[in-house]
């Protein structure tokens, strides 16, 4: 047994040096991830003050009605579908680096489920919290980011922890567009050699390792973060 | 009822009027209030107290009237409102106060971001507050580490750092427990006391008798009757007013 799993060891990881597609795919994996949580972000941090915005002054209208859209489009249609739209048709006549693509894709879809969270923890804040602010003269953005924001920011990062812990997984679906993440990786050397469970199961780890990290640093973002007013 | 023109009316109410949809609330409100004036508002729940008090800085956008502060005409449609209401201290039933800062920090946001006090000259002025009202040992807790009546008093203060000309109070001792009362009463009492010009909604019949120089009647959209607290309670003249005053007192 020991001798059969060091031979496949050797011929999955160490001949032709084979663990480079490992981690090479890792290293893919974790950009598309890193830059897709921050334009997620980003763009799901703008979704949600406009849709918020709206909800609590009936004003912006039409940008909440594009936000609407947006958030109906992405969250009604697989992932790896708009990937496929936006590298073959969006792009398709370009040359454009897959990587970024991934990054627009993974970005974009996950933007709107961040909105989403973002804007249910906006207005899960007492309207008294945004009164008291707007009563010591504080307009409605300074009210926004001073008072608002930081409470339903604390509030909902455990749903948003979860929803960073989707995103890493989801990115192995990049390898359709030829993208070598981690799971591409594993199966090029499975393609190669002609053995499944190791170099599959070698990712799956992967995966559950940085997970089980992420997990570990939220879980003490929140409880320094509560720590802070209760 | 007319409102004539007085030089020290700090607030001016001409024919404020408020609506929810089909709801009348406010019908037609005149009243002038003056520098130094504590004015308690009375009247049965749901009379629209709170809403009158709310238009006045506009948390609620009047319908009709108009509302002048300092001589300025704060419902025109160009005014910056958010430079008046730093003038225009309020504190809510529920207290509001920020659980995701400390109480310096609640204190000395709104001077620092919107009046650009240096923080070393805000955190005096607060920490000067704060002795005042018995809770400088509390500044580095947070709002949910004090007790109700503790919490009112900071809420209090935290208008006060703005330096307000006028003080609105919407019910401040309503949510606390009966033993807390009396420590926000005695802030507001010390207030009035230095000449704070206030306005409070209030169900505590002892402290309008008591602190107020007018005591105001509110039912059915209108101010009903007005007078001085002595009278006011002894020889009311309204019906509503008397059947009022013989349900509460
Ligand atoms: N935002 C709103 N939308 C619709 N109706 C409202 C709104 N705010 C208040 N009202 C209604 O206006 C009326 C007056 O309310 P308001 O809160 O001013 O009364 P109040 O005199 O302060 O009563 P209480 O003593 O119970 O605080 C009530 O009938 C209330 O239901
Ligand atoms: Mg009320």
């Amino acid at each position: 047994m020991s001798d059969k799993f060091r031979a496949d060891f050797y011929q999955n990881f160490i001949e032709d040096d084979r663990w480079k597609y490992m981690v090479n795919g890792l290293g893919n994996t974790i950009k598309i991830t890193f830059f897709a949580v921050l334009l997620g972000i980003v763009l799901g941090f703008l979704v949600a003050l406009i849709r918020s915005t709206y909800e609590k002054t009936r004003k912006l209208w039409f940008l909440d009605m594009l936000c609407r859209v947006y958030l109906t489009v992405i969250r009604g249609t697989p992932v790896l579908i708009q990937l496929m739209i936006i590298y073959f048709v969006v792009f398709g006549s370009m040359r454009i680096d897959k990587v970024l693509v991934s990054v627009l894709a993974f970005g974009i879809n996950s933007g709107a489920y961040v909105a989403e969270i973002f804007r249910s923890g906006i207005m899960s804040i007492d309207n008294g919290q945004f009164e008291a602010g707007r009563s010591l003269g504080f307009n409605y953005r300074q009210t926004m980011f001073y008072i608002v924001t930081p409470q339903a920011f604390k509030n909902v990062l455990p749903a948003l922890g979860n929803e960073f812990i989707v995103l890493l997984k989801e990115t192995s679906v990049a390898g359709y567009i030829a993208i070598q993440e981690l799971t591409k990786g594993a199966d090029i050397i499975r393609s190669r050699t002609y053995n499944a469970y190791m170099p599959l199961l070698a990712a799956g780890a992967i995966y559950l390792v940085m997970v089980m990290i992420f997990t570990h640093f939220v879980q003490k973002l929140e409880r320094r973060l509560r720590n802070s007013d209760h | 009822m007319t409102t004539d023109y007085r030089t020290d009316a700090l607030i001016q109410v001409k024919h404020l009027g408020k609506r929810f949809g089909d709801l009348e609330v406010l019908k037609d409100i005149n009243v002038d209030i003056r520098k130094g004036d504590v004015v308690c508002v009375i009247g049965p729940s749901g009379s629209g107290k709170s809403t009158f008090l709310r238009c006045l800085n506009r948390l609620e956008e009047p319908t009709g009237g108009n509302i002048l502060f300092e001589g300025v005409d704060i419902t025109a449609p160009k005014t910056d409102i958010d430079k008046h209401r730093q003038k225009m201290g309020m504190v809510f039933q529920q207290f509001n106060l920020f659980p995701h800062m400390t109480i310096m920090k609640n204190l000395i946001i709104a001077p620092m971001k919107l009046q650009g006090r240096p923080q070393k000259e805000a955190e005096e002025e607060a920490m000067r507050l704060l002795e005042r009202v018995g809770l400088a040992d509390r500044a580095g807790a947070y709002p949910s580490q004090l007790s109700g009546g503790q919490k009112q008093r900071i809420a209090i203060v935290r208008a006060l750092c703005m330096k307000p000309d006028v003080m609105l109070f919407d019910e401040p001792t309503s949510a606390l427990d009966p033993e807390m009362v009396g420590e926000v009463l005695n802030v507001m009492r010390d207030l009035a006391r230095e000449r704070m010009t206030m306005v409070v909604v209030t169900h505590e019949m002892g402290f309008a008798r008591e602190v107020a120089n007018r005591v105001m009647f509110m039912d059915d959209g209108y101010f009903l009757e007005e007078n001085a607290p002595e009278e006011f309670f002894a020889h009311p003249r309204n019906e509503r007013l008397k059947n009022f005053l013989s349900k509460v007192l």
